[in-house]
């Protein structure tokens, strides 16, 4: 009986080199993973191991193509970072909740403790995905939540907030995605990342004045194929807004954006405070 | 065993044969990886990232983007999506940046990590289907390119000498693992020999590879 149990130890422990090159199912990853946790040695053969498949790794570099850093750093100039702590996930939702002045305290607890849940729920491209897009989807959920949505109606906002995150994703990842950035009139800075080949782009600003609750900051494509209305902003947070996707971008186009009444407009009624040529 | 000579034969080739393989003036940091110990550039840089220091994330870029994206690249094959992915890659480490333990290892290979893992992910989600009837059906595996990516460069002199160190099956089991991306299993469907066989390989050939690359236990 000892001897089987030391038997399949060994055996386990063998996946070390494969488990270090990712040679491994993921159900075998996970096992192995929890080997490790009650395995110290092991933990520490995997650690050098896996310097040792690192520069497996480092051997194949190869120049980075034209442009890819750019893309990457102008992704990255609009997605959130993971705090350290093990909260990482629910905290900054949870604050998003707080900002909700409307909701009481206890459904403000119910909202954390949901969203947190399905938050952990979400496989890890989920989590990129939906960090990604920050604010805004974090903001939808927890409406959603916090004012307890009906079940059918919630998925549907759920489902929305992820089609929107995927989106964003996909812009700001894109082969062709360009960053721009242009002054607001009246104060702030709106910066865009943009892509052709998805006929889409990502609008973030910084800096935006406050307007009064009856206002809001819209969103225009306006060009050849008209002016249509993309979006009213959310409300910004810590001096950011955003970000917001515009997709069905036609050839022609510029950005505008104005201040509307909150319930938006379907056509501007005040003067441009940006325009930027797409 | 007739394969197995067969490949013996056609990495002796390869070996002769070295080709020119472009993009290969790459810089990399030379001491991080082997120094799990005290934080060095890159890891220093990445604990300024963690704070949301966009020069630091350049930085980053500089030392390690190249590694990323050829190790990506050796295992997707296909150059649009190993960008996407490079570049997914590369978000992470902003995103996440916060989550690298200095303890547990070096920066460079936290990085390289999470490019091969999702390279590997990548790779297994779009092949699942199709790889697992092909595996069976072909037997006749262009080892030359695996082979060739290490062979071939420049910078590389001591990872290439140490991979020569290997046994011929412990080499294959490498390169077929960490550069074509298969699991333990499909390597031993490959190569026609029980799982328990390729694991051990696995295993023994990090180690002698560890211990021939100096990488501090």
């Amino acid at each position: 009986m000892r001897k089987l149990t030391r038997a399949s130890q060994r055996d386990e422990h063998t996946l070390a080199g494969a488990y270090a090159m990712d040679a491994i199912s993921a159900p075998d990853r996970e096992r192995f993973e929890r080997h490790l946790a009650g395995c110290q040695e092991c933990a520490q053969e995997v650690t050098s191991l896996r310097e040792a498949t690192a520069l497996l790794g480092t051997a194949a570099a190869e120049a980075l193509p034209a442009g890819l850093k750019e893309r990457v750093m102008a992704a990255a100039a609009v997605t959130r970072q993971q705090p350290p702590a093990d909260e990482a996930i629910t905290e900054p939702h949870a604050r998003t909740a707080r900002a909700s002045a409307r909701a009481s305290a206890s459904a403000r607890a119910i909202a954390r403790a949901k969203v947190g849940s399905w938050l952990r729920s979400l496989t890890w491209p989920g989590r990129l995905v939906l960090a990604t897009a920050g604010a805004a989807a974090a903001a939808v959920l927890v409406i959603a939540v916090v004012f307890g949505v009906a079940n059918g109606s919630m998925q549907q906002q759920l489902d929305q907030a992820q089609t929107s995150s995927q989106q964003i994703a996909v812009v700001l990842t894109a082969h062709d995605a360009v960053m721009t950035t242009g002054p607001v009139t009246g104060g702030g800075t709106a910066t865009i990342v943009m892509s052709h080949a998805r006929h889409a782009l990502v609008f973030t600003a910084q800096g935006l004045r406050t307007l009064p609750a009856s206002r809001g900051y819209e969103l225009w494509l306006i060009g050849p194929a008209g002016t249509r209305p993309v979006a009213m902003l959310p409300a910004g947070r810590h001096g950011m807004t955003g970000p917001v996707i515009a997709s069905g971008l036609r050839q022609g186009d510029h950005l505008a954006l104005t201040d509307e009444p909150a319930s938006g407009s379907a056509h501007p009624t005040t003067p441009m405070m940006l325009d930027m040529a797409l | 065993m007739t394969q197995a000579a067969n490949l013996g034969g056609l990495l002796l080739r390869i070996t002769i044969v070295t080709q020119y393989w472009p993009g290969e003036a790459v810089p990399r940091d030379p001491g991080d990886a082997r120094s799990p110990g005290p934080p060095s550039g890159l890891a220093a840089q990445i604990a300024l990232v963690a704070r949301g220091d966009a020069a630091a994330f350049d930085a980053v870029f500089e030392q390690i983007g190249p590694s990323v994206f050829g190790v990506v690249k050796r295992v997707i094959r296909d150059p649009a999506q190993s960008e996407e992915v490079t570049q997914e890659v590369l978000l992470e480490v902003w995103r996440s940046a916060s989550k690298f333990d200095a303890g547990r290892g070096s920066a460079t290979a936290w990085v390289m990590m999470l490019a091969h893992r999702r390279a590997v992910d990548r790779v297994r989600s779009v092949q699942a289907e199709a790889e697992r009837e092909r595996r069976v059906a072909t037997a006749d595996i262009p080892f030359d390119e695996v082979i060739e990516a290490v062979e071939s460069s420049l910078d590389r002199e001591r990872v290439r000498r140490c991979l020569n160190s290997l046994t011929e099956v412990q080499r294959e089991s490498v390169t077929l693992a960490y550069y074509r991306g298969y699991t333990y299993g499909q390597v031993a469907s490959l190569l026609g020999v029980p799982t328990g066989t390729v694991k051990t390989r696995m295993r023994d050939a990090l180690i002698r590879l560890r211990d021939c690359l100096g990488v501090a236990e």
